[in-house]
């Protein structure tokens, strides 16, 4: 688990779990929390918050970093596009506009065992709390730029071999997540 | 004619700001905002086209005179680095503070946009702010300053898809009308190419800026992006691997016609002969590059000819 300062205020907390075997568990865990979000929402309480991305797709953390900065600048401005800071982290990283699938493809699914969990603000306890959560081993996150799945991440993001020769995969997301909205 | 310059800057700060000597001593700023005062040939490269320039104070002495740490101004590094270590000014002279604390601290003005030097999480960052124009209505001040955001955006992706290098883009705000890059950190080709007219030429070095100019331009030209401000002030030496950097999309648009191409080169070759003629003929070697990088050379040097004839503007008579 580490801690980035994304601005000024806010922090996002990153860890990374590999052969997580409840995927299917805490997928339907949340959709679980999702029905009660309403009820939660209006009593005031809300249940503990997380992204959990495909980590697969993560070669480095800088993107998760620039996607989180984008998040939060527009949950100041009161303009999310999605329902939640968290949903918000998972559909700017994917650097599409395709709300459901960009959760699809950049969130987790049945079978994923490589998970990226990340979580604004978090405090240890919060952290330990997701750990928890996902039946997994943590790694360090410097295992990202190995475990990554090169085809894949060129093909989501539509990298031809040109841009690969001048620049380097995470900068190369990184571009697509901030110029997302401009194209 | 290092210490030449220097002096003259003292004396030109000293003589403007004699008559309210004194009252600069309590509290010194750690920015200073300085009106573009040095010698004729030191100040036309040191601040260059803006008049002013942000500098840090390194530090301060007495009677109001302070150091400014001119190193910390990325394009004018190397000319300092060269000639000399600081310039000295009094603190009275027109003292802004820092311009924008949201954006980090200025490091140019242009007619378009301001452009700051700031972080981004955890790496540095060049902001470039396109301000609003006050002439204008704000609803199309807003709709027109957007749009040219948005194309300044596509057209430098586009040339990153192509296999030009250009800054990575960290975020862009459509609020506040600003773009975050990466901060390339290196000299400007017309700081190398101009030290080379002071200090005699590099063959090698020159020869290598030349090819990659050369291929940036005919990889983006062949994929249908037209620059439109190819001037040495805009490409980069990246300091670490020596890549050149292309920078400012802002007047880029798309366009496959031999024309535009042309047009393109014919702005390189005239601001490359009025900067830099002590250099040779650089055009020559780029052009060369480009012949060999570009699958359409043949119409688009056809074009050029025509063009230098007539110049960058056409003729619609008839």
């Amino acid at each position: 688990m580490k801690e980035f300062q994304v601005n000024g205020t806010t922090s996002l907390s990153l860890a990374l779990f590999t052969d997580v075997t409840n995927s299917r568990l805490v997928n339907n865990f949340f959709l679980l929390i999702a029905r009660q979000l309403l009820d939660s929402v209006q009593t005031g309480k809300l249940e503990p918050e997380v992204a959990l991305l495909n980590a697969s797709l993560v070669p480095d953390v800088f993107p998760v970093l620039a996607a989180a900065h984008k998040a939060l600048l527009s949950k100041s401005r009161e303009s999310l596009t999605t329902r939640t800071l968290h949903s918000e982290l998972i559909y700017n990283y994917s650097g599409s506009k395709h709300i459901s699938e960009s959760l699809k493809r950049c969130g987790i699914s049945d079978d994923t065992t490589y998970v990226l969990a990340a979580r604004f603000a978090a405090s240890q306890d919060e952290m330990k709390d997701v750990a928890e959560l996902i039946n997994g081993k943590e790694v360090d996150l410097a295992e990202l730029e190995t475990k990554a799945n090169l085809t894949h991440i060129l093909k989501h993001y539509k990298i031809t071999p040109e841009e690969l020769a001048i620049s380097s995969l995470s900068d190369a997301i990184v571009c697509r997540i901030a110029a997302r909205d401009a194209l | 004619m290092a210490r030449s310059v220097v002096e003259r800057e003292q004396q030109h700060c000293r003589s403007s700001t004699a008559s309210n000597e004194g009252d600069a001593s309590s509290a010194p700023p750690s920015f200073l905002c300085v009106e573009s005062s040095l010698g004729a040939r030191g100040g036309k490269w040191l601040i260059g086209h803006s008049a002013r320039a942000v500098w840090p104070v390194v530090e301060s002495e007495q009677q109001g005179w302070c150091r400014l740490g001119v190193a910390a101004v990325p394009s004018c590094r190397r000319l300092v680095e060269g000639r000399m270590s600081s310039v000295f000014c009094n603190m009275d002279m027109d003292i802004q503070g820092v311009e924008n604390e949201a954006f980090g601290f200025l490091v140019k003005q242009g007619a378009e946009a301001r452009v700051f030097k700031s972080t981004f999480v955890g790496h540095l960052s060049i902001v470039k702010e396109r301000f609003s124009k006050k002439y204008r209505h704000p609803l199309l001040d807003s709709k027109l300053t957007v749009k040219r955001l948005n194309m300044e955006v596509r057209c430098m992706t586009k040339a990153r898809r192509l296999g030009v290098p250009t800054p990575v883009l960290y975020a862009v705000d459509p609020i506040l009308h600003t773009l975050t890059f990466e901060y390339v950190d290196g000299l400007s080709v017309k700081e190398i190419l101009l030290d080379f007219g002071l200090n005699g030429i590099v063959e090698e070095q020159l020869d290598d800026i030349a090819i990659q100019i050369g291929t940036a331009m005919g990889k983006m030209h062949d994929g249908g992006l037209i620059h439109g401000d190819l001037t040495t002030s805009n490409m980069i030496i990246r300091g670490e691997t020596n890549q050149l950097v292309l920078i400012d999309f802002g007047l880029s648009f798309t366009s496959t016609l031999p024309e535009d191409k042309a047009v393109d080169l014919y702005v390189l070759e005239r601001a490359l002969l009025s900067m830099h003629s002590s250099c040779g003929n650089v055009m020559e070697k780029i052009l060369s590059a480009y012949r060999k990088s570009s699958k359409q050379w043949s119409s688009t040097m056809n074009k050029l000819a025509q063009v230098r004839q007539r110049g960058r503007k056409r003729t619609m008579v008839g």
